[in-house]
């Protein structure tokens, strides 16, 4: 009897489970409101109406303009080559400041209370500053605002958390952005109505839900015949991320033209597979990846386009921008900030600053980057 | 443990409760203080008040799921599915209170039920199948976690009530919240163990399922408790730490199995059964999270922190196991 129940059990929730992911067509979007791109090749967009600051702010933070500060940098996972390069153009603002020391530290993996725990214990241990890039927006928000409390300066870098929770984000490219080039190269590179899946980190992630939202509003709009066949996760692990790029492959079989990497791990993972399953030039890759990664791919031919910004820079930056901040330049209602090489960088979205436009690497230029 | 020698005991309890496990908390114990004493004296933010509060409340959700893991390995079983329930607890936690429009306590309610009802039936099919529990957990370890991907559609649930972040971020009495709750919990479940039949029946199973099961112990309903326990408080750690997070996300629990079985297994808990105290597990517990925070707050990278974790298990059982070894004359 009781056998009879567990199996029962057991039973229903395996149906409910099959169910569930039966109609998984496509997923990974958040639901907030998305504003595609125009289709034609300008990256012109109207510009977003100027909004009032919306950071936070430290309490009785103590006075160090110009003096030494000490910073942590805590991304959302260590040892991968993405984060090593925005961990290396903190190094070089460091380097070219002089008064900044800056030290990167978090979880080997990217896990939400890890990451919570790292931020905490450099509370106690006391920093000036906190650097971040968030694994969930919400979650991690109290306690950055915790950090505030207790006049730590707090700048996000990457992936964004609650405004209220940081002072400023150094905001690599705009979501829209990075959508209309991954849809307008895959449509390029596979063809207008073939069908194509999805790698990601995991359906939670801020800033791949975002792009996924807005890959799925432009697509709609631009390149309507775009078959969105399915969206699976990896988290951030590269054997993961092989092996699903791989099922879809044998899944889909014929139907799938075109894989999309939302991740430095899954984009290098998918084309692994692609090559292994000798389908180069038949299932086109783009995705988002550090170029080190994808050089193999590019010269070989498999993979024709890579998105990214230039994520030292973004590290770079984010440096430039507590410094900024300590040293009371950058305040509320600033419209720009001055980042050493990189020149001014423009506020947006009331407490953000814009890097740039994305950039493509090609076989052309891919040579030419080294992280 | 003291109080184990003023009771009378029979005969099976006192096999089980050699001079040895006395020595190996301890000894741990000592340790600890040394690693206390020391990482205090390199970094003088260690061992504040402040800072040691606030590692309990970042202790506290592996913790509630340690103690009863404690009473599942005496019985020579495991639970490797409870990072999973921590997982599906939080996400119908969530997602009653949001999607079904319960009232949050009543939520709290039915996330807590679901826990136990996950533990209920990996005991259930272990006692009535025979399926071991290591294959059943690392079953149940897939199958909850899908369910909680597949239930919350990787949608994050936020914006609790404010009353709801109290147990997870809020102090009582200068203490923080859930801090209480692992107190209470360590008491509770230390009563059971050194001072129940109960408790002396987990050990009985522990040592020796066979003769447990022909001097009359109600083996299978014991084994059923203590699994259905172990989803519970899973559950109660969903809670905390959706509270303290103040999100619910499907990926929440992942690896906890492994932190809570490290815990209980440091605190001298023999992984073939019938050894094993609470007391060793919150020191276990203690060791893990005070070195952890000592060693990164001392400015080792998380990397090695891990390196230095993983030391200390294996060399904490090497020692645990030639104690027993001589003990055994072998």
């Amino acid at each position: 009897m009781k056998l009879g129940l567990a199996a029962a059990f057991l039973g229903a929730t395996l149906l409910a489970g099959a169910a569930s992911a039966a109609d998984k067509r496509w997923d990974g979007a958040d639901d907030l409101p998305v504003n595609p791109l125009a289709c034609s090749a300008g990256e012109a967009s109207a510009a977003p109406a100027a909004k009032p600051y919306d950071g936070g702010k430290p309490t009785n933070a103590a006075d160090k303009a110009g003096k030494p500060i000490t910073l942590v940098d805590v991304p959302k996972l260590i040892g991968i080559g993405y984060f090593n390069a925005t961990s290396k153009g903190m190094q070089d603002a460091a380097k070219a400041l002089g008064n900044v020391t800056v030290k990167t530290d978090g979880p080997t993996e990217a896990k939400i209370d890890e990451q919570i725990k790292f931020i905490d214990n450099y509370i106690t241990s006391g920093v000036d500053g906190i650097l971040f890039a968030a694994n969930d927006p919400v979650a991690i928000a109290p306690v950055l605002k915790k950090a505030l409390s207790k006049g730590i300066h707090v700048v996000g870098y990457d992936a964004n958390s609650t405004p209220d929770a940081r002072e400023w984000f150094v905001n690599q490219a705009e979501f829209n952005g990075i959508a209309k080039s991954m849809v307008d190269s895959m449509a390029k590179e596979a063809g207008e109505d073939k069908g194509f899946a999805i790698v990601t980190s995991t359906f939670t992630t801020p800033n791949q839900a975002r792009w996924i939202a807005e890959m799925w509003a432009y697509a709609q709009k631009c390149h309507p015949k775009l078959k969105w066949l399915e969206t699976v996760e990896a988290q951030e692990d590269n054997n993961l991320s092989f092996n699903q790029a791989t099922t879809l492959i044998n899944k889909h079989g014929d139907k799938l033209a075109g894989l999309f990497g939302m991740t430095s791990v899954a984009t290098p993972a998918s084309a692994e597979a692609v090559t292994k399953a000798k389908l180069c030039g038949k299932v086109a890759v783009v995705g988002l990846a550090t170029p080190n990664a994808m050089k193999p791919y590019v010269n070989a031919d498999c993979v024709k386009s890579v998105v990214l910004w230039n994520p030292v820079d973004l590290g770079y930056a984010a440096t430039y921008v507590m410094r900024a901040v300590v040293d009371g330049s950058l305040k509320p209602g600033a419209t720009s900030v001055d980042a050493g090489k990189l020149g001014k960088l423009n506020v947006v979205n009331g407490s953000e600053i814009l890097l740039g436009s994305p950039f493509i690497f090609t076989k052309q230029n891919i040579k030419d980057f080294d992280f | 443990m003291s109080a184990m020698s003023e009771i009378p005991l029979p005969q099976i309890a006192k096999r089980v409760m050699p001079w040895w496990l006395l020595r190996h908390e301890t000894m741990l114990a000592v340790i600890l203080l040394i690693a206390l004493i020391g990482l205090g004296a390199l970094n003088n933010r260690f061992l504040t008040l402040d800072n040691l509060l606030n590692q309990g409340r970042l202790t506290t959700e592996v913790g509630l799921i340690a103690l009863p893991m404690t009473f599942i390995i005496i019985t020579g079983g495991i639970d490797l599915s409870v990072g999973s329930i921590v997982g599906l607890c939080a996400i119908l936690l969530g997602y009653s209170w949001k999607t079904f429009g319960f009232p949050l306590p009543l939520a709290i309610c039915f996330s807590l039920s679901v826990g136990a009802a996950a533990g209920f039936v990996n005991g259930l099919v272990i006692t009535k199948v025979k399926v071991p529990p290591l294959i059943m957990t690392i079953a149940t370890l897939a199958l909850y976690r899908g369910l909680a991907e597949g239930i919350s559609q990787a949608r994050s649930v936020r914006g609790y009530p404010e009353w709801f972040y109290f147990i997870g971020q809020e102090n009582l009495f200068g203490v923080p919240a859930q801090l209480w709750l692992l107190l209470i919990a360590i008491v509770a479940t230390a009563i059971v163990l050194d001072r129940t039949t109960f408790g002396r029946t987990l050990y009985a199973i522990g040592n020796n399922e066979t003769a447990a099961r022909f001097s009359g112990l109600p083996v299978d309903r014991v084994k059923l408790i203590v699994y259905t326990l172990s989803g519970l408080m899973a559950g109660l750690s969903a809670c905390v730490l959706v509270s303290r997070v103040t999100t619910t996300r499907s990926d929440m629990g992942i690896g906890y199995e492994l932190d809570v079985i490290a815990a209980v297994v440091l605190g001298g808990t023999s992984i073939f059964g019938g050894v094993g105290t609470i007391w060793g597990t919150v020191v276990g517990l203690a060791m893990i999270q005070l070195l952890k925070n000592g060693l990164a707050l001392t400015g080792v990278k998380g990397d090695a922190t891990i390196v230095v974790i993983g030391t200390v298990l294996i060399l904490s059982t090497l020692v645990a196991s030639s104690l027993q070894r001589r003990r055994e004359g072998v």
